[in-house]
């Protein structure tokens, strides 16, 4: 009798037992999940809450806000079922049917597992709700109709479009998905069209965001400027490798998502975006004095004068202060905005995962005329950069009267 | 590596010509071609600032430079002033009278080994001009002397004296405006 007592009060014990395990699993797995996606980056403002909102992202039609998404009923999503969970994040439609703005990837998400869906949704129901309201987002005409994202839905909503997987491995497979759908890589790194629309033809291949290039990403460019698969893993990891560190854009999805992935996931993504039969790398000899033309002979001096002390006159680079420009895959790019944007912006001082770090960079724009930096980015273009043609003068002032937005 | 030819105005006199390699750092000019040793080599790295020299732009403001990072090259032909130019000097050439921050520095006990001292003055000298052009709101001082000093690195740790210094040095020269 008592052991009979005692089983039916063990029973549902034990199913509960196993029920809260299934649902660390879930939520674990959907913190990975998150992680992936860089959900933290657009939904904190640095030093806020994480998840509690408030980002503002600029765009070219007005500022948008990261809303809050911990489980907060009023501010948050609380009130949220994981069906409408799921439509806000794959189909861009709020709970009460308003539509969102496409700065929330949903481009990219239509694509998301509805499994995935759930876990992530899981996770953030497991936060602390925080009460904190969200900015009001802050966009011109006709953006500013929520109604008009609509029609924007029906022209774009859908458009990400995955090269089909057929006979690819499982390694490349996961690579997709996590860089086509999770990562949203492509949201950056493709061109937008005048409704801010990603160029679904020119996917991956390189975008402009908030005055910097986010260069391309398609296999034969990246061989071109130097990256292995194992390069590229190591730099999604750490944030740094032979071919310089991220900066700008780039910094924070490290910090807040690629740094948490597994080693698997790096070169997942690396498999995916390098193909698995990767093109051979261009290396590049780095061009000797006497063959400088004459803009980037005067460069020259000017690297001597304010780069050499930190990246070496070699361009060698120092270890823990300042990258390589010998093999530095930014001089590689043909277009000479990031090269330029970085010289006159300078880097914050940056963080890498484990033990490395970068010293900041200052910004040399009261150090350099257009001329000097016209002579400058020749220099270390064509030493380093393996690029013949010669910068404009109208490039560079071009570059220059562009404010660049933040 | 290849030379070239530099000449600059130290300390309001013209030096050089001289025949410097290319990729010389500034602060090594001072030291071996000038034996001017009063700027510091710290971290050699433009974190310290212990090296810093002072540029006189052609349009009336003045500049710290960091001199470890900075190629002598890139003073050619301009104006510079480094720690050893702040003092009076007398017919023979001994220091004779320091200059009010220098004195300051010293009556508040600011520096211990000194080793980040030549910085600080020229540092402190730069935000001196630039109130003398343009006099600070009280309100503003912290964070003009914030702005001015604060990449200085001390490792005796004196900034505090170092800021007392600064800000009495600012006041006694009527630089403050209320506000
Ligand atoms: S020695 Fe120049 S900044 Fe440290
Ligand atoms: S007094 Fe010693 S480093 Fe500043």
């Amino acid at each position: 009798m008592r052991g009979l007592f005692l089983a039916a009060l063990l029973l549902p014990l034990a199913a509960q037992a196993a029920e809260q395990s299934s649902d660390k699993t879930l939520i674990e797995r959907g913190k990975y999940l998150a992680r992936a996606a860089d959900c933290v980056a657009c939904h904190s403002i640095e030093g806020g809450a994480e998840y509690a909102g408030g980002l503002p992202l600029v765009s070219p039609f007005g500022t948008i806000y990261g809303t809050n998404i911990t489980p907060d009923k009023e501010h948050g999503i609380g009130h949220y079922s994981a069906e409408e969970f799921y439509r806000a994040v794959t189909q861009g439609e709020r709970r009460d049917g308003g539509k969102l703005y496409p700065a929330m990837p949903y481009t990219s998400y239509h694509l998301l597992k509805r499994e995935d869906s759930d876990a992530i949704y899981a996770y953030l129901m497991s936060l602390d709700p925080i009460a904190k309201p969200s900015p009001k987002t802050d966009l011109a005409f006709p953006f500013n109709v929520r109604f008009g994202m609509t029609f924007w839905n029906m022209l774009y909503k859908n458009r990400v479009q995955l090269e089909p997987a057929d006979g690819k491995g499982e390694e490349w497979q996961r690579g997709q998905y996590l860089v086509e759908v999770l990562g949203h890589c492509g949201e950056c790194h493709t061109p937008r069209n005048a409704l801010g629309a990603l160029q679904q033809d020119l996917r991956m291949s390189g975008g402009v965001i908030l005055g910097y290039e986010a260069p391309s990403l398609l296999a034969k460019d990246l061989a071109e400027r130097g990256w292995t698969t194992d390069d590229l893993a190591t730099f999604l990891k750490h944030g740094i490798s032979d071919q310089g560190s991220v900066f700008n854009e780039m910094y924070p999805v490290l910090h807040h998502s690629t740094q948490y992935l597994p080693l698997d996931d790096h070169r997942a993504m690396a498999t995916y975006l390098l193909g698995e039969q990767p093109p051979a790398p261009r290396s590049i000899k780095a061009v000797a004095e006497s063959e400088l033309g004459e803009s980037a002979a005067r460069g020259r001096q000017d690297y001597l004068n304010l780069c050499a002390g930190c990246h070496e006159a070699a361009g060698k680079g120092v270890p823990h202060v300042a990258v390589a420009m010998d093999g530095n895959t930014t001089l590689r790019l043909a277009d000479s905005r990031n090269l330029l944007r970085v010289i006159d912006d300078g880097i914050r001082e940056q963080q890498f995962t484990g033990f490395e770090r970068m010293q900041p960079m200052p910004g040399f724009r009261d150090k350099l005329d257009d001329g000097q930096m016209r002579d400058l980015l020749n220099y270390l273009r064509q030493t380093w950069g393996g690029l013949e043609t010669e910068v404009t003068p109208e490039r560079v002032a071009e570059l220059r009267g562009e404010a660049p937005s933040h | 590596m290849a030379k070239r030819a530099l000449s600059m105005n130290l300390n309001g006199q013209v030096v050089g010509p001289f025949t410097v390699d290319d990729d010389l750092m500034m602060i090594e000019f001072l030291h071996e071609y000038l034996n001017l040793t009063g700027s510091r080599l710290g971290c050699g790295q433009g974190i310290c600032h212990a090296c810093v020299a002072i540029l006189d732009k052609p349009d009336g403001t003045s500049e710290e430079i960091r001199t470890c990072i900075t190629g002598a090259h890139f003073f050619d032909g301009k104006k510079v002033r480094t720690i050893e130019g702040h003092a009076k000097r007398d017919a023979k050439g001994e220091v004779s009278e320091l200059n009010p921050i220098q004195q300051k520095f010293i009556d508040q006990f600011a520096f211990q080994c000194s080793y980040c001292t030549p910085g600080y003055v020229n540092a402190a000298t730069v935000l001196v001009e630039k109130l003398q052009r343009q006099p600070v709101k009280r309100s503003e001082l912290e964070g003009e002397i914030e702005n001015a000093l604060g990449n200085h690195i001390c490792r005796c740790t004196g900034y505090v004296r170092y800021y007392n210094a600064a800000r009495e040095v600012v006041e006694g020269l009527g630089l403050v405006k209320e506000g």
